[in-house]
């Protein structure tokens, strides 16, 4: 396969794609808007308060854009049946054009992220499209691996994920790239679940230690639709997410984890909006980092609960265990709440150490110190890791995390 | 079940103190607006030596070239040039009561003060408009070496002391408001308490603006030296007027080794003041700086009392209240930074929204490298009244040490339901539960008051809550 390359990202090069891809004049289109909004959309500088705690000097925006994407290597256990797509957006734009066109919508990305939400509409090269259709429940977990070869280059996937009507589904993304060079992943995600669906999405990220990993996610959250998302951050030099989840019909339910597991040089920004736009919706967000070396997390996620809503449920805790004395930690959980019928609301965030009598009981049951301290990591992602119910994906997400927190069988080696 | 409240939809909002007094217009002596002209003209105006002239020019210049805050509350409302910067009511500070010009006396009789004197105070600076008239401090109090006064009065009869310490803890250039302050303060109370001594009674000080668009710029100085301990309680009240009033006072805080501060402030501007306060607390080893900040007039308040703990073991604590009724914007928080090891801090913020108000808690916990064994608590709770009051919380967290526990929760409620049936269920009517609800909400507060400014909070959020208690 070989990859074409666009060093600057302009009007031109987002052209090119549609050339190089063979795409219709439809999509040709919607890039070219979305090219002309990432342009009148100014991008952070810095004094924004989501963008205050991330210097985006280093992003190499010049890096090589993957115009032929990497493939989307997919498993399906049992194969896919009733009418459910999961596959590469490419593939489902030439066998699927009347639904990616339905649902590529034209919607602004979340405010802080509206540039970076712009030109990967506008330049994406690969993905996913996922589809499943009404009242259709896909059994087992789908999974789809995206491997990067090229750390230097840009790659600026889409994966668009529709659950249509009182439909289920699981599915797990994962991203990894070799170590070495800078580059820009900037993935965006979009997952949309329309009455009644259930949909229990994971996203792996490992990539490469030079890369920088600025995307951001939508999730709009139908009437008693249920979405779990769960964010676990491994990889990267940097880390810059967008979260944007709107609870956008009545009686919506929303999970928002996320496991973050940093050390030497990390920086990990996490920007969180949990829009409470409709009465009785549920919206609970739990973020748990693990802090080593000169690791930094910041987390800025802001509840709004809109004005005129009934007997919203929100809650939004931050927690991060600080392992090294030159770790740090920015929590910043904001409400604004316009509405008084309110249910529940509140957040809560704590960053320290590990409780020195938590250590030493481990010790004096004959563990070592790292032993020790890595079982207390392990107990307290347990509160995250148990809300997973997926098996597969538990298994995935613990198996990625050994590398820092190692596994429960090491206690018993 | 949603809960319709009819009683909570339509209280008043009322302001009990909007009475002004027309004699107290007819002194003045500035005319509104700023240029270093009128910098000047202040500065020589009171008699003051070279280096707070230049002090005064320089902060205006810093003034000058700052741009207006673009977070926080809505401040475009604010026309430096149509505010009066400086009006002495009289020429001199007073010490008998019975010199004290009667329309003057008039507006404070109706505050209370010579009562509260009687029984509670140790001395009284009060502020009419910008000048300090009226001062009295206990003999005991003189004897022990304790100083109370006036600041401007302050920087004439102790000059060292004055320059050693005015504007360390908020440089001229700190903030734009402050750097307003700095240039055109006038009053304020300056305080300082000698080694050990303990000051067992509160001094409190009462300010008024009470000329339309008046500026309020009083600086308040205090000096807890080692070993020391002092509780300093400033209240406010101002007549109501249609346009807008700006107050933006600077209060600095030095709390030296094993040495104990609190302040407390019941703020009651009337709802058409700006009232933009920087304050800050500076506290070494073994001290303990406790704010304790109440905020229920004005039409927008932005301040947040911070503390930095400077030395090993020092504690701060920020207590806060805010109540904001229709139109009204109160931004309130606290700050402490972690400067030094084994420090703890307590922020504990409540708030209650009414009508169309909107609270907001904006705050800072900051721990640097090195501080180890800090801890921080930070807890905010709101209370929303109305359909159309709004709350807000801002908590900012900047965690650079490991070995440290810092946590911060925060919840936003209604008055409840089953809150308000339970009661009504023991013979109360809807209004008096909804009242008592939110008199234990703010309880944790009020309870740190002294006990005649806890009578004054339950009786001014009583009058916020007029409609609602029938």
């Amino acid at each position: 396969m070989t990859t074409a390359t666009a060093t600057t990202l302009d009007a031109e090069a987002i052209g090119r794609i549609s050339d190089h891809l063979d795409e219709p004049d439809w999509l040709r289109e919607h890039r070219a808007a979305w090219w002309e909004r990432a342009g009148r959309t100014p991008a952070p500088t810095g004094q924004e308060e989501e963008w205050r705690r991330t210097d985006l000097a280093g992003l190499p925006r010049n890096g090589e854009l993957l115009v032929d994407a990497p493939q989307l290597i997919i498993n399906v256990p049992g194969g896919l049946r009733d009418g459910v797509i999961l596959t590469d957006i490419r593939t489902a734009v030439r066998q699927h054009p009347e639904l990616v066109r339905r649902f590529l919508d034209a919607r602004q990305g979340q405010a802080s992220h509206a540039h970076f939400w712009a030109v990967a509409q506008a330049a994406w090269t690969g993905g996913l499209f996922c589809y499943v259709p009404r009242g259709v429940s896909v059994d087992g977990t789908l999974v789809a691996r995206t491997s990067l070869t090229d750390a230097s280059a840009t790659y600026l996937p889409i994966s668009l994920i529709v659950a249509d009507e009182d439909s289920s589904i699981t599915l797990l993304e994962e991203v990894t790239s070799p170590d070495g060079a800078a580059g820009w992943f900037g993935g965006i995600v979009e997952i949309q679940a329309a009455r009644g669906a259930r949909v229990r999405y994971a996203n792996l990220q490992q990539l490469g230690d030079g890369a920088w990993n600025v995307g951001a996610q939508r999730v709009v959250v139908g009437q008693d639709a249920i979405v779990t998302t769960l964010n676990a951050e491994v990889g990267s030099k940097v880390t810059k997410v967008g979260l944007d989840v709107q609870m956008a019909g009545p009686g919506g339910v929303s999970k928002v984890l996320g496991i973050l597991a940093a050390g030497d040089d990390q920086q990990i920004d996490i920007n969180t909006v949990q829009d409470l736009a409709a009465d009785h919706t549920t919206s609970d967000l739990l973020y748990l980092s693990a802090l080593y070396d000169r690791a930094h997390a910041s987390f800025y996620g802001v509840t709004n609960v809109r004005k005129g809503t009934r007997q919203t449920s929100s809650y939004q805790e931050c927690r991060n265990l600080l392992l090294s004395p030159q770790a740090g930690a920015e929590p910043i959980p904001v409400l604004e709440i316009e509405a008084n019928d309110i249910l529940r609301c509140g957040h809560g965030a704590t960053a320290g150490a590990i409780d020195p009598t938590q250590l030493f009981y481990a010790q004096t049951r004959g563990l070592d110190h790292d032993a020790a301290e890595r079982m207390i990591v392990r107990g307290f992602f347990e509160q995250v890791v148990a809300k997973i119910e997926d098996e597969t994906i538990r298994g995935r997400v613990l198996a990625a995390l050994a590398g820092r927190i190692g596994t429960s069988e090491d206690l018993a080696a | 079940m949603a809960l319709p409240n009819p009683a909570l939809t339509q209280i008043p909002d009322s302001y009990k103190y909007g009475w002004n007094d027309p004699e107290a217009t007819s002194l003045n002596i500035a005319q509104r607006g700023l240029s270093a002209d009128i910098v000047e003209g202040i500065s020589r105006f009171k008699g003051e030596p070279e280096w707070m002239t230049k002090l005064r020019l320089k902060a205006y210049r810093h003034f000058e070239a700052r741009p207006m805050p673009q977070w926080g509350a809505d401040l475009s409302g604010i026309d430096f040039q149509d505010i009066f910067y400086y009006i002495a009511p009289t020429n001199k500070a007073v010490q008998s009561w019975d010199d004290v010009p009667d329309y003057i006396r008039r507006t404070y009789d109706r505050l209370g003060i010579p009562e509260a004197e009687k029984k509670y105070l140790a001395g009284v600076g009060g502020q009419y408009d910008s000048e300090v008239v009226y001062h009295n401090i206990r003999e005991d109090l003189e004897k022990q070496g304790v100083i109370f006064l006036g600041t401007d009065e302050a920087l004439k009869t102790h000059p060292e002391i004055f320059r050693e310490y005015f504007g360390t803890v908020i440089p001229a250039n700190d903030n734009k408001l402050a750097a307003l302050n700095t240039a055109v303060w006038s009053g304020g109370s300056f305080i300082y308490v000698p080694k050990g001594v303990h000051v067992e009674l509160p001094l409190q000080a009462y300010f008024r603006i009470n000329t339309e668009n008046m500026g309020q710029f009083e600086r308040t100085l205090i000096i807890a030296d080692e070993g020391s301990s002092v509780h300093y309680v400033e209240g406010c009240t101002a007549p109501t007027y249609s346009t807008a009033s700006l107050h933006s006072a600077v209060v600095e805080i030095i709390v030296k080794k094993g040495a104990r501060v609190r302040y407390t402030t019941i703020q009651n501007w009337s709802h058409n003041v700006y009232n933009l306060v920087t304050k800050r607390a500076v506290a070494y080893e073994d001290a303990v700086m406790e704010w304790v900040d109440g905020n229920l007039g004005s039409k927008v308040t932005m301040k947040y009392p911070s503390i930095y703990l400077l030395g090993e073991r020092a504690h701060g604590e920020v207590l806060s209240i805010a109540f904001a009724g229709s139109e009204q914007h109160q931004d309130a928080g606290g700050k402490v930074i972690h400067a030094a090891p084994n420090t703890t801090s307590l922020i504990t913020s409540k708030s209650i929204s009414k009508g169309t108000g909107r609270t907001s808690y904006r705050g800072l916990v900051k721990v640097y490298p090195g501080c180890e064994k800090s801890k921080s608590t930070v807890r905010c709770d709101a209370l929303i009244l109305d359909e159309e009051a709004r709350s807000d919380t801002y908590p900012y967290m900047e965690i650079d040490e490991e070995d440290v526990t810092i946590g911060h929760e925060a919840t936003v409620s209604k008055v409840g339901s089953e809150q308000l049936f339970y009661l009504m269920s023991r013979g109360l009517s809807e209004a008096e539960a909804a009242a008592m609800i939110v008199n234990g909400f703010i309880e944790p507060i009020v309870k740190e008051l002294p006990m005649e400014y806890a009578v004054e909070m339950n009786r001014l959020i009583q009058l916020q809550m007029e409609g609602a208690v029938g």
